[in-house]
């Protein structure tokens, strides 16, 4: 047993990794087909010089980065207000305000228990139900907004996970020498946050950058994303193109949580 | 490297955000290569150009009415029912000068005989696309029920030719109305979904070429480029109970607010050059005489695009259907695809 | 004077509370609630001719849910989901072992299992069309090697959509499992191993019945995703095997019949927060 974990341990990986070195070490395939004809560059050429992955590339960034922001934000405070209210911390508030704060936690489950498909729909709905009112149509606009719908209850777990290791006493301190609340959250609690708001925002990004379900179904015509790109390509077949693309997308991200992660130990 | 090409893509996306633009929305492989960068450089345009694979795919997009596409490119049977919901705008004969070029056979189509809504664009026939080491080749609908070939067959992914190939398998009509006939033919498509591969519109393309399918229910201008690549092991037939006729047409929609720039664009498709290099890159059969008179003879003469008149006499149009039947026939094909 | 004060820091902690609250508030509001409300709705609406929803109110949508015809669709995406769920959970389960005995190098080993979760799970899906293809890798080795001489068929079946669930959500199992294991008590093992049990005893009878609160979670990790799936059972299985996600999503657009599909995420929904609730009985708070 001691010596079949480890060995099982391996296999796991394996099949974890694998498939996805397999597809980097085609995206070198001079030919077309599964057969190994010689390294060249080509796919890589002609992924770079695609209007189309470009265009929603540059789509996809801004939509991550903005969305990434605003969610962060908006979740993090949240997520204090929720801590505030909740037993761990500070004393009993008012009766309306453990229900507001309970239907509002409410509502982040159900957000993370909402299927996507169900999330995309119902935002689909409503926006053309909207769109009757108003003079707008689906853009990037919506995207954004449907991504922050999304991301914000990740955000809310992790700075909730933090906020639970947190000594309530130390914002108390902070208030009795004379801190305003404001200033107790900002120099007191915020700084202590601060790792698992760069992770919640990793993981707020990650989530919008890789969003397909969600977005095909409430992107217009000048918003279409890159998991948009990659799945119509998908879709009639295998490229050699894509293998490309994917790669470059395997090897950002995964430089980039490496990168946090390295950071986040430092 | 292509790290000029990638900054010059690059710096156009950035430069070009001044240009007028026209969103053009047309089925997936419909143009060459060069068609919409010509477009763009001789008229001073950005053009989006955005691809579907099905005509219920693009109707779904426009139909709310403020979808953001200026052109579409509805089949046939689309366009009566796509006027009568209100989402086209007329065609403009004057601002139309190549029209002329169309063939004569389309220039009072039965779905819209003044030309009023829409201007043909390609044409074909739906058949089946096959391998040639498949024995004996197929040559009718029924030759896709065959056990032998299971997991190789594909259907389109769209319920009129679907139920419309079942229909003519059963002796009926492509634009039978009956329930209980329907019925028939649903029954018959139930049968079938164990045998199948996929549902695969021209997505089929590549994997008949790559020889993961045995035989597809396909149009022929995908079933073009199929042979086109791969000459030596595919084949079309027509099968011989009977098989549909389409026709793709150019339309504006009526919430475009850049008629005059799209009716240039429909102009510039008109151009026999320009059709000429599209069905080139494309293998369709277009319905553009002049067109066609400037056209190798490989293409002019190729059977699976130009069939002979007795063989296109077993060909039935589409026909537009009322929205009583449109329901039924969705209805249908979704108890199809969940059985 | 304490008292006062106390007094002014509760209205204080009040409205900064409110404030904070205020933009997830109306977010959740304008993007969670009114949109389900809206499709809760439509779900009791009839069909457009040609799309959309109108009038009259009915409830011929959820009669078509019971209808035989649909159940085959309920039964295969429970079934696919349970399986995947058990997959997830009995290949997940030994690695969590693994890295929570793996003393110092445990973040080394977690973060190779987060890493393919942090990348794109439609390029990971993809990776699998490539390998499983009739022409793909797998097949072309194996004919090469002549072990075979006509291409399995990998893809386009239940197999291939299970195989692509679990290796997606995989890591979704691993860390809950992870989680419960690396906070038991070591002195239990100790303890065991003293009574005179064999590993593989102490495993089934101290190990297991004590992480299960980190097999609940991951069970439903695993399972409410899998069941309303999309992407996976659409390129790996063809758009034969439809499940619940495929039918939705079919019925938004180009069936164009809103109110069915609106139906059938209600009932979605439904069976998720069942789910979810249930699992919730063991005390644990994810928020």
């Amino acid at each position: 047993m001691k010596r079949a974990l480890p060995l099982y341990a391996l296999c796991v990986y394996g099949f974890l990794h694998v498939p996805l070195v397999i597809l980097g070490i085609f995206s070198f395939n001079a030919s077309r087909f599964t057969v190994w004809q010689g390294f060249s560059l080509r796919w890589y050429q002609a992924a770079l010089s695609d209007r189309d992955l470009l265009e929603s590339s540059v789509n996809s960034l801004i939509i991550a980065a903005v969305s990434t922001v605003l969610a962060t934000a908006i979740g993090t405070l949240a997520a204090y207000a929720l801590w505030k209210g909740s037993s761990s911390a500070g004393p009993r508030p008012s009766r309306a305000l453990s229900v507001s704060g309970n239907w509002l936690s409410a509502s982040f489950y159900l957000s993370l228990v909402t299927p996507e498909i169900v999330t995309g729909v119902s935002l689909l709905a409503f926006f053309q139900w909207i769109f009757r009112f108003l003079n707008l149509r689906l853009g990037m606009h919506t995207v954004i907004l449907a991504h922050i719908a999304f991301s914000v209850a990740y955000v809310v777990i992790v700075v909730m996970a933090r906020l639970r290791t947190f000594d309530k006493t130390l914002e108390e301190a902070a208030l009795d020498l004379g801190a305003t609340e404001w200033s107790a959250f900002q120099q007191v609690t915020l700084p202590y946050l601060g790792p698992a708001i760069a992770a919640a925002a990793m993981l707020a990004f990650t989530v919008s950058i890789d969003d397909y379900v969600i977005t095909s179904l409430v992107a217009g015509v000048d918003s279409q994303t890159l998991p948009m790109v990659i799945y119509a390509l998908a879709r009639r077949g295998v490229n050699p193109m894509l293998n490309a693309v994917s790669t470059l997308i395997v090897v950002a991200l995964g430089a980039m949580v490496l990168l946090s992660e390295r950071l986040r130990s430092a | 490297m292509n790290r000029r090409v990638f900054l010059t893509a690059v710096a156009g996306a950035a430069c070009s955000r001044g240009l007028p633009r026209l969103n053009v929305y047309n089925w997936s492989d419909y143009v060459a290569p060069d068609t919409i960068s010509n477009f763009e450089r001789e008229f001073g345009v950005r053009v989006r150009y955005g691809t579907f694979e099905s005509n219920q795919e693009m109707l779904a997009k426009v139909l709310s009415g403020n979808s953001g596409w200026d052109v579409v490119f509805p089949s046939a049977d689309f366009v009566e029912p796509m006027r009568a919901m209100g989402l086209l705008q007329p065609v403009q004969h004057g601002w139309l000068p190549n029209l002329t070029s169309l063939d004569a056979s389309f220039a009072r189509p039965p779905w819209d005989p003044a030309l009023q809504w829409s201007v043909p664009y390609m044409h074909g026939v739906t058949g089946i696309a096959y391998q040639k080491s498949v024995h004996p080749a197929p040559t009718a609908w029924a030759d896709l029920w065959d056990e032998r070939l299971r997991g190789r067959i594909t259907m389109l992914d769209d319920p009129t030719e679907v139920l419309g190939a079942c229909l003519k398998k059963l002796g009926h009509s492509l634009n039978a109305t009956d329930p209980d006939i329907l019925r028939q033919a649903q029954r018959e498509a139930i049968r079938q979904r164990r045998l199948l591969r996929a549902y695969l519109n021209a997505e089929v393309r590549d994997q008949l070429v790559a020889g993961d399918v045995a035989a597809a229910q396909a149009w022929a201008v995908t079933a073009g480029q199929a042979i086109a690549a791969a000459p030596e092991r595919l084949a079309f037939a027509f099968p011989s109970e009977g098989f549909a006729r389409f026709a793709d047409t150019m339309a504006i929609l009526r919430e475009s607010r850049r008629s005059e720039l799209a009716h240039r664009f429909l102009n510039y498709l008109l151009r026999p050059e320009v059709a000429v290099s599209i069905v080139q890159a494309t293998q369709t059969a277009t319905a553009n005489a002049a067109a066609h008179r400037l056209l190798p003879a490989a293409l002019r003469d190729n059977p699976v695009l130009y069939p002979p008149p007795e063989v296109l006499a077993r060909g039935e149009w589409f026909e537009p259907l009322s929205s009583a039947a449109q329901e039924l026939r969705d209805r249908l094909w979704t108890e199809i695809k969940s059985s | 004077m304490s008292v006062f004060r106390s007094a002014t820091r509760v209205r204080s902690m009040s409205r900064i509370r409110s404030i904070f609250a205020a933009p997830a508030a109306v977010l959740m509001i304008a993007t969670l609630i009114i949109p389900l409300v809206i499709v809760a709705a439509y779900s009791t609406l009839t069909r457009g001719a040609y799309g959309g929803v109108e009038l009259p109110w009915t409830l011929e949508n959820y009669q078509r849910l019971i209808d035989p015809l649909y159940g085959a669709i309920f039964v295969r995406s429970f079934w696919i989901a349970g399986v995947s769920t058990l997959l997830c959970i009995a290949l997940g389960f030994p690695l969590a072992l693994f890295i929570a005995r793996a003393g110092s190098r445990k973040n080394l080993y977690l973060s190779l299992v987060v890493l393919p979760f942090w990348t794109s799970f439609l390029i990971r899906t993809y990776a699998w069309m490539f390998l499983l293809r009739d022409t793909g890798l797998i097949n072309s080795v194996l004919q090469a090697a002549g072990v075979i001489h006509q291409p399995l068929p990998m893809l386009y079946n239940d197999g291939a959509v299970i195989l692509g669930l679990v290796y997606g959500y995989l890591p979704f199992a691993v860390l809950p499992l992870y989680a419960t294991l690396e906070r038991l008590d070591k002195s239990l093992f100790e303890a065991a191993a003293d009574l005179g049990a064999t590993p593989g005893s102490a495993l089934l009878r101290v190990t297991i019945p004590l992480s299960a609160p980190g097999i609940r979670a991951a069970a439903i990790l695993v399972f409410v995703p899998c069941l309303g799936t999309y992407l996976t059972s659409d390129l790996l299985g063809g758009s034969k095997t439809i499940l619940l996600g495929n039918l939705v999503q079919n019925q938004f657009t180009t069936a164009r019949d809103w109110p069915f599909g609106a139906a059938i995420s209600i009932l979605l929904l439904a069976i998720a927060m069942v789910l979810l609730l249930a699992a919730r009985r063991s005390g644990e708070e994810l928020l």
